[in-house]
C-alpha cells in the first residue's frame, strides 16, 4: 500500500470523526542506539477521533505516543500536530505540549502541590491565567472528575483511582485539543479501573481527539473509532473496533487477540 | 462448626514493663548482667567527668580578676573566666572601634528586623521578603560596617534598601494585624479600590518613585565614619565571611549543579572541572592561593583587600561542594516529574523553578544545612592568613601580657559558642524537615 492510499484508508475509517487532519505521521522511523523501535510509522488522526492502541509489550506503543508530544525524538520521517511540525525549534514543541495533554500509568502528579496547585500550575504560569480564574477552571475539572471534595489534600493521601483522576483534570485544565494515554489504568486495583475509564468515557463524548495505549479491551470496543494494533515497532493492523475484534485480518493479530481474549 | 467470641474484651492497661520507670530501667538498662555492669560502669565514667568539668569550670572558677597571676591566687585548680570576661568585646567584635560598635549591632538588629517577616503567620509575598533579604540587605550593612563616601551606586542600593526594608516592616505590620498586605492597604487609603489595574500599579510605581527620591535625599546627607577592613574581626567577622558564603551557595551551587548536567557539553565540562578543581582541593589551600593568586588575574593598579579576597574564595568554595549537594538532590527526582511537567507545557526554567528544585530542596535541606554549619566553622581558618576572626581573638588572648599562658579557657569558650549555634541549626533543620514532609507525605 503506497502513503496516499493508506491515508485514504485512514479516512473512511475515520468517517465518525470531522475530515480535518490534526496529527500526521509520515514515515516515521526511531532507534534507540542500534534497537529499532518505530518503523516506517504512518499515522492520520482526525479531529475528535478516539484511537485505542494495542499490542504485546515492547512492541512501541508508548515510545509511538510519546513521540506525538515530543517527549522522544525521532531520527527520520515528519510528525505534524496541528499544522506544527516538531522539529528542533524549542518554542513550538512548547506551544505543541501545551496542546497535547498526557496521561501516564504511573499519575506523575506533583507530590508537593496539593491537587488544587497540580491542576493551576499550567494554566497559571503557562497559559498566564489569573489566579482566581485558574482556580474556578481547577475545580470545574475537579467536579467532571468528580472529586471537588479533595482539592486541598496532597496527592500521596488520594488512592490510585483517584490520583489517577487528578492527572486527567490537571491535562484537561490546559484545555488541550489531543489526549494522549498510556496505559492510564494498568497500575490500578480492579475496582479503582472503572472509575477512571468511567471519566474517560465522558471526555470521549465531549468530542476530544483521544489515543489510548490499553489493554482494556471493552472500553476500546465502546468507545473506539478505530484500534490499532502494533507489534514489533509496526502497525501491523487497523480497523474499526467491532471488524478488528471479530474479523482480525493478520496472524499476529490474530494470535494477540487469542491471548488476551483467552481469559 | 462456626466459632464464635460471644463475651466483648474489655480494654486493659499496658504491662507495667511498658509505662513504668522501674519497668523502663529495667528493661533498657539492668536487662542482663552484663547490661546492669555497663550501665554502672558507665554512669561511673560520665559522673567522674561531669563533676571535674562543673569543679574546674564553675566551682573554684574565678571570675573576676586583673589578671592571670590574681585567678591562680585566687584559686589554684579552677578556670580563670576573667580573662574571658574582659575580652569580650574583643571576641564578639575584635578591633572595631569602640565608638562605632552600634553599627555592627545594628546591622544585625536589622538583620533580624529583615527576616523575621519569613517566619511571622500571615505575612504574604514571603518570597520578595526573601529575595531582598539576599540581594538589598548586604549592601546597606555593607557601608554600616564599612563606611566612608558613598558611589553613586552604594546611594540608590542604600536607598533602595532602605525603602523596602521599611516596606517590609509596614507590610508585615499590617499582615500580622489584619492579614492583608502593603500594596492593597495602599490603594485602599487612596479610594482607588475600583480604579482599573493598570491605574492601581501606577499609582502604587508613582509611590514608590515618590519615597526613593525622599529617602535619596534625605541619605545624602547621612554617612558614617570609615573603618578599615583590618579592624574588624572577631565573632562578627566570622559571621560577615560565613553569612555571605552561605548565602551565595545556594544559587551559585544550584547554577553550578545544573551546569553540570546540561545537555550543552561545554557548559557541562566548564562547571564539571570547575567543580572538582575545588572540590580537590583543601579549603586552606584555596585561601592561600587566593591571598596570593587573585593579584595576578586582576588589572594593573586594581588592589582587592584580603578580605574580599577571602570572602570571594570561600564563596567559590562552598558553592562547589553545595553543587554536589544540590545534584544528589536532584538525582533522587524521578524521570516522570520531568514529563509531567513537560506535557503541560513547562520548559526547561519552567520546569526546574515549580517542579523540580522544590521537591529536590526539600530532600536537602539535611545537607544544606549541614554543609552551611560545616562552612561556618571552616570559616575560622581565614585566622591562619592573618585574619582576625574568632579564633584568631580567642588565640590572641593568651598573647596579651595580663594573660599571658591562657589558652583553655578562651578555646573552651569558643568551642561552646560554635556548638550553641550549630546546635541551634541543626534542630532547626530537623524542624523544618518535619513541617516539609508533613505536608506531602508520600
Ligand atoms: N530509553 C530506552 N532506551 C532503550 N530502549 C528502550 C528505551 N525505552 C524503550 N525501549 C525499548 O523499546 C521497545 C518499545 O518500548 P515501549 O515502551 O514503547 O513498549 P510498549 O509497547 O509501550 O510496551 P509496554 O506494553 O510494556 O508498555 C522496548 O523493547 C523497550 O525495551
Ligand atoms: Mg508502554
Amino acid at each position: 500500500m503506497t502513503t496516499t492510499e493508506a491515508q485514504e484508508t485512514q479516512s473512511q475509517l475515520a468517517s465518525a470523526a470531522s475530515t480535518e487532519v490534526i496529527i500526521e505521521l509520515n514515515q516515521v522511523n526511531k532507534w534507540y542506539g542500534q534497537f529499532h523501535v518505530l518503523k516506517d510509522i504512518d499515522l492520520v488522526v482526525h479531529k475528535g477521533e478516539r484511537i485505542v492502541v494495542c499490542g504485546p509489550s515492547g512492541s512501541g506503543k508508548s515510545t509511538l505516543i510519546r513521540c506525538i508530544n515530543r517527549l522522544e525524538e525521532t531520527q527520520q520521517g515528519d510528525i505534524i500536530v496541528d499544522g506544527m511540525t516538531l522539529d528542533k525549534n524549542l518554542k513550538n514543541i512548547d506551544q505543541i505540549r501545551s496542546e497535547v495533554g498526557m496521561v501516564f500509568q504511573s499519575f506523575n502528579l506533583f507530590p508537593h502541590l496539593s491537587i488544587l496547585e497540580n491542576l493551576t500550575l499550567g494554566p497559571i504560569w503557562v497559559r498566564k491565567i489569573p489566579k482566581v480564574e485558574a482556580r474556578q477552571l481547577a475545580m470545574e475539572y475537579l467536579e467532571r472528575v468528580k472529586i471537588p471534595e479533595q482539592a486541598d489534600k496532597y496527592p500521596g493521601q488520594l488512592s490510585g483511582g483517584q490520583q489517577q483522576r487528578v492527572a486527567i483534570a490537571r491535562s484537561l485544565c490546559m484545555k488541550p485539543k489531543i489526549m494522549l494515554f498510556d496505559e492510564p489504568t494498568s497500575a490500578l486495583d480492579p475496582e479503582m479501573i472503572k472509575e477512571v475509564l468511567d471519566v474517560m468515557v465522558e471526555l470521549a463524548d465531549t468530542g476530544m481527539t483521544m489515543i489510548v495505549v490499553t489493554h482494556e479491551m471493552g472500553f476500546a470496543k465502546t468507545i473506539a473509532d478505530r484500534v490499532i494494533f502494533m507489534d514489533e515497532g509496526e502497525i501491523v493492523e487497523q480497523n474499526e473496533p467491532h471488524e478488528f475484534f471479530n474479523n482480525p485480518q493478520s496472524d499476529r493479530t490474530q494470535l494477540f487477540l487469542s491471548q488476551i481474549l483467552s481469559h | 462448626m462456626a466459632i464464635v467470641n460471644g463475651e466483648k474484651t474489655a480494654a486493659r492497661s499496658a504491662p507495667l514493663t511498658e509505662t513504668s520507670f522501674i519497668g523502663w530501667l529495667h528493661k533498657n538498662l539492668f536487662s542482663s548482667w552484663i547490661n546492669a555492669i555497663l550501665t554502672v560502669v558507665s554512669i561511673y565514667i560520665i559522673y567522674v567527668a561531669v563533676k571535674g568539668i562543673w569543679v574546674w569550670g564553675v566551682e573554684e572558677a574565678v571570675w573576676v580578676a586583673e589578671n592571670r597571676r590574681e585567678c591562680f591566687k585566687i584559686s589554684k585548680d579552677g578556670a580563670c573566666w576573667a580573662g574571658v570576661i574582659q575580652w569580650l568585646e574583643n571576641i564578639f567584635y575584635g578591633r572595631y572601634p569602640r565608638p562605632e560598635l552600634w553599627r555592627v549591632n545594628l546591622g544585625g538588629l536589622l538583620l533580624v528586623v529583615w527576616m523575621a517577616p519569613l517566619w511571622l503567620p500571615r505575612v504574604k509575598n514571603k518570597i520578595f521578603i526573601g529575595l531582598s533579604t539576599v540581594f538589598l540587605y548586604p549592601f546597606l550593612a555593607g557601608y554600616l560596617f564599612a563606611g566612608g563616601d558613598k558611589g553613586i551606586f552604594m546611594q540608590v542600593v542604600v536607598s533602595g534598601a532602605i525603602i523596602c526594608l521599611i516596606g517590609n516592616t509596614l507590610h508585615t505590620i499590617i499582615g500580622v494585624f489584619s492579614g492583608g498586605g502593603l500594596p492593597e492597604n495602599l490603594t485602599r487609603l487612596l479610594g482607588k479600590t475600583d480604579a482599573s489595574d493598570q491605574n492601581q500599579r501606577n499609582t502604587l510605581l508613582a509611590i514608590l518613585a515618590a519615597a526613593f527620591v525622599v529617602v535619596f535625599l534625605l541619605q545624602m546627607g547621612w554617612t558614617v565614619e570609615v573603618v578599615p577592613w583590618t579592624k574588624w574581626g572577631g565573632m562578627f567577622l566570622t559571621l560577615v565571611i560565613s553569612g555571605i558564603g552561605i548565602t551565595s551557595a545556594l544559587p551559585g551551587g544550584i547554577i553550578l549543579a545544573l551546569g553540570r548536567r546540561s545537555r550543552l557539553p561545554v557548559i557541562r565540562v566548564l562547571s564539571t572541572s570547575f567543580i572538582e578543581l575545588f572540590r580537590s582541593v583543601p579549603l586552606i589551600t584555596i585561601l592561600f592561593m587566593a591571598t596570593t593568586m587573585f593579584p595576578l588575574f586582576m588589572p594593573e593598579g586594581f588592589v582587592l583587600n584580603k578580605l574580599v579576597q577571602v570572602t570571594i574564595a570561600v564563596c567559590l568554595f562552598s558553592a562547589c561542594y553545595m553543587a554536589e549537594t544540590v545534584r544528589a538532590g536532584l538525582q533522587a527526582i524521578p524521570m516522570g516529574q520531568y514529563e509531567a511537567a513537560h506535557t503541560i507545557g513547562l520548559g526547561y526554567w519552567g520546569t526546574m523553578g515549580l517542579v523540580v528544585m522544590p521537591q529536590a530542596l526539600k530532600h536537602m535541606i539535611p545537607n544544606i544545612v549541614g554543609s552551611f554549619i560545616g562552612l561556618l566553622k571552616d570559616t575560622t581558618l581565614v585566622s591562619i592568613i592573618g585574619l582576625f576572626d574568632i579564633l584568631g581573638m580567642l588565640r590572641s588572648i593568651s598573647q596579651d601580657v595580663p594573660w599571658r599562658g591562657l589558652h583553655k579557657e578562651p578555646l573552651l569558650f569558643g568551642a561552646l559558642l560554635f556548638f550553641i549555634i550549630c546546635f541551634i541549626m541543626s534542630k532547626y533543620s530537623r524542624h523544618l524537615e518535619v513541617k516539609l514532609s508533613a505536608g506531602a507525605n508520600r
